[in-house]
């Protein structure tokens, strides 16, 4: 074959970059001296004792925490035998799974708002249980979600013990992947257990782990008892778990996204340091959740250019660092989903797709977070459709700049009939299902509707689609029960509150 | 109004806490009271502060510099007010729940009610319902404010509701609380005297459980 092409390069994919090396570079050797010289604090004695024995020092030690100070080179070991990949299976491992390493992007919700949107009366109140499974069937139903997690705290079982019901909840709904939350480390075991039915045991768990759990230390620069013991915990058991702090530019962070990226990165890297030396090889994905406060209202926003930029970095960071990602999008300030809303999620899908994240999560979030939305997940999922047919590229090759085709059709002739058409359209041409592109007369013959009310009227009809169970009776029951036991163990701890008073 | 009294207003709205010790010794040497000095220098500027803040003109960190230049000036006649036993607005304990490492929410509400005029007295993160109950008693605040972020921990504000009941104190102090996933109906089922949902709005009602 002749050769007459070199240093032609192919961009199978459009790029979108807001860091260089060079930059990424000095953001990660920042926080490196973050971690070895302002330090992070750690409630935990096993934890930081840990630390303290392979090269960390231990300054500051209070009844209920220590500063810990990490050396460069403890970094390099751990991440000398952190994975580069984590895979996380759906309940029926042969049904999904998500391969999470550089540039694979996966879209899931996000988790425990106290707040839900009602789907049938538009009113918010506190999430319950059916709502939690609502919108695992949702997850279930959308194409572009690959992965789900809790969209509302169910607050109409007991405040101890509402994470496995939760769970159970999401397993009724949906076979995807699922990313938990755990009050503490008994609520894990509790839901190791029911994982471990779920998929049929312990070792078929160790072969296809059917979760992870998503942790969240505190900014700046703090990792609760909680935390570490669910972290050493995972670790331990080998359980894949998402590490990501919320740090917030200007408040809980520097104003400037680098610095906010500096501390964010810190706060990681402890996490990845302690669970390498609770087990070589325990699978982690890093966080990707940050924004700067919104300086008139001073809460936490969701939908700000901020986030998205700051999550791209972020992204960036973590494949050059070869660690898989926990990104954020999808998600808005906006109290019901409406045009702002619409506008926010467009925004940072679009760029949390662009940029590569791995785990992105988050969908279906409004009101900084504090609210779920069934048409914010639904109509996210188009905005993730849309998106991903600008993720396919231009591909620039001989039938695709089809020479022989403008030939044959030449000057005044048509495309529409050709068989490079015919043979071609379907997945170059993207065709929206909620997104309106008829003409006037049809669109108002097809009742006037607005983008709110086709997509409300989705939700809707996935919500009444009949479905078969997604687990037998006897299973369910089985994870049933041990939500049961907990709430009888915790049954003392609870405080006489009607929470939907 | 005085100039010099005017000049404080202006301090404080700019939030210029390097020339408002000056200024307020030169206010003393002048021969002003501190109530004056207190009510008719550095009030109107807040107030003019908060009415800025709440039209959207003014930011967070903007609102936060000029209760630190009112701070600057009331260490200065804080101990003049004592002594002429001018009634000051008073003091407030702040703390985030027992469980709860989230505190800017509550480090905001402080530092606003700071720049009302109030004394904070801030118990940090995690704090036991005991904790509260020993400081309310040694302090002896006007205000008690409690912040949680989570939802499994806002229910330690009912506890620490009923451990101030059981010491005897719960009427000795106004109880407001805070935090993402507290509500109105929250804090009435609780037994709270007062909800605000943002700091702004915290300093109002702090304002009001004082007057």
């Amino acid at each position: 074959m002749r050769v007459n092409k070199t240093n032609y390069l192919v961009n199978r994919t459009p790029t979108f970059e807001v860091l260089t090396e060079e930059e990424i570079e000095a953001i990660y050797y920042s926080a490196l001296t973050v971690l070895s010289e302002t330090g992070v604090r750690v409630y935990h004695k096993e934890g930081y004792d840990l630390l303290g024995q392979h090269g960390a020092n231990i300054e500051d030690v209070t009844e209920d925490s220590a500063l810990v100070k990490i050396p460069p080179e403890m970094v390099d070991i751990a991440l000398s035998t952190l994975p580069r990949k984590v895979v996380i299976y759906g309940a029926e491992p042969d049904q999904h799974k998500m391969e999470l390493y550089k540039n694979q992007i996966y879209f899931g919700a996000g988790s425990d708002t106290p707040f839900t949107i009602d789907p049938y009366t538009g009113e918010r109140r506190r999430a319950q249980y059916e709502d939690v499974k609502n919108f695992a069937r949702l997850a279930e139903a959308l194409p572009n979600l690959d992965f789900h997690m809790s969209l509302g705290i169910v607050q109409d079982v007991a405040v101890g013990t509402y994470d496995r019901w939760q769970y159970l909840a999401m397993l009724e709904g949906t076979n995807k992947p699922i990313n938990i939350t755990a009050v503490d480390k008994e609520g894990l075991e509790d839901q190791l257990e029911m994982a471990y039915i779920r998929v049929g045991g312990k070792e078929e768990w160790l072969k296809t782990p059917i979760f992870s759990l998503y942790i969240e230390p505190v900014s700046p620069l703090s990792h609760s008892v909680e935390v570490i013991d669910k972290l050493m915990f995972c670790a331990e058991k080998r359980i894949p778990f998402v590490y990501t702090p919320c740090p917030l530019a200007g408040a809980t962070a520097p104003a400037t996204l680098a610095g906010t990226a500096v501390q964010a990165l810190t706060e990681s890297l402890l996490g990845i340091v302690l669970s390498q030396l609770v087990r070589k090889g325990a699978p982690m994905i890093i966080g990707g959740l940050m924004s700067a406060m919104d300086m008139r209202t001073a809460v936490y926003s969701y939908g700000s250019p901020e986030m998205a930029l700051l999550s791209a970095a972020y992204t960036q960071i973590t494949k050059w660092l070869g660690v898989p990602e926990y990104e954020t999008a999808g998600c808005s300030d906006a109290k019901m989903y409406d045009e702002q809303a619409a506008m926010e999620a467009t925004m940072n899908i679009a760029s949390a797709a662009l940029v590569g994240g791995n785990m992105i999560h988050d969908v279906g979030y409004l009101e900084q977070g504090l609210t779920s939305s069934g048409e914010m997940m639904v109509a996210s999922d188009e905005i993730i459709d849309m998106v991903k047919r600008i993720l396919k590229g231009i591909p620039v090759d001989d039938d695709s700049k089809a020479l022989h085709v403008i030939e044959e059709v030449g000057p005044g002739g048509h495309y529409l009939a050709h068989d490079h058409t015919f043979e071609r359209f379907k997945g170059l041409i993207w065709s929206p299902k909620l997104v309106d592109r008829q003409n006037f007369e049809e669109w108002e013959a097809s009742g006037s509707k607005t983008h709110r009310e086709r997509v409300h009227e989705r939700v809707i009809e996935i919500l009444e689609q009949e479905e078969e169970p997604l687990m037998e009776e006897g299973m369910f029951n089985e994870l049933k029960r041990i939500c049961e036991l907990a709430d009888e163990k915790h049954k003392d701890e609870e405080l006489d509150l009607d929470m939907f008073g | 109004m005085s100039d010099i009294l005017s000049d404080i207003s202006t301090l404080v709205i700019e939030g210029n806490f390097e020339d408002m010790p000056d200024k307020t010794n030169a206010a003393v040497e002048e021969g002003l009271s501190a109530e004056e000095i207190l009510n008719n220098g550095l009030m109107p500027g807040m107030d003019h502060v908060g009415v800025e803040f709440k039209a959207g003109n003014m930011f967070v960190p903007e609102v936060l510099r000029s209760a630190k230049a009112m701070q600057a000036a009331m260490s200065i006649i804080r101990p003049m007010l004592a002594e002429t036993g001018t009634e000051t607005k008073g003091t407030i304990l702040l703390g985030t729940v027992a469980g709860d490492l989230h505190d800017i929410g509550k480090n905001l509400v402080g530092m606003m009610c700071e720049g009302a005029g109030f004394e904070i007295i801030d118990l940090g993160k995690d704090v036991e319902p005991e904790t509260f109950v020993e400081a309310v008693k040694e302090h002896k605040p006007r205000i008690l404010g409690m912040s949680a972020l989570l939802t499994t921990t806002m229910r330690a504000m009912e506890r620490t509701i009923k451990a101030l009941d059981e010491a005897g104190v719960r009427d000795t102090v106004k109880i407001m609380i805070g935090g993402a996933p507290v509500t109105q109906s929250f804090a009435d089922d609780i037994g709270a005297d007062g909800y605000a949902p943002n700091a702004a709005s915290a300093s109002d009602m702090a304002k009001q459980f004082a007057a």
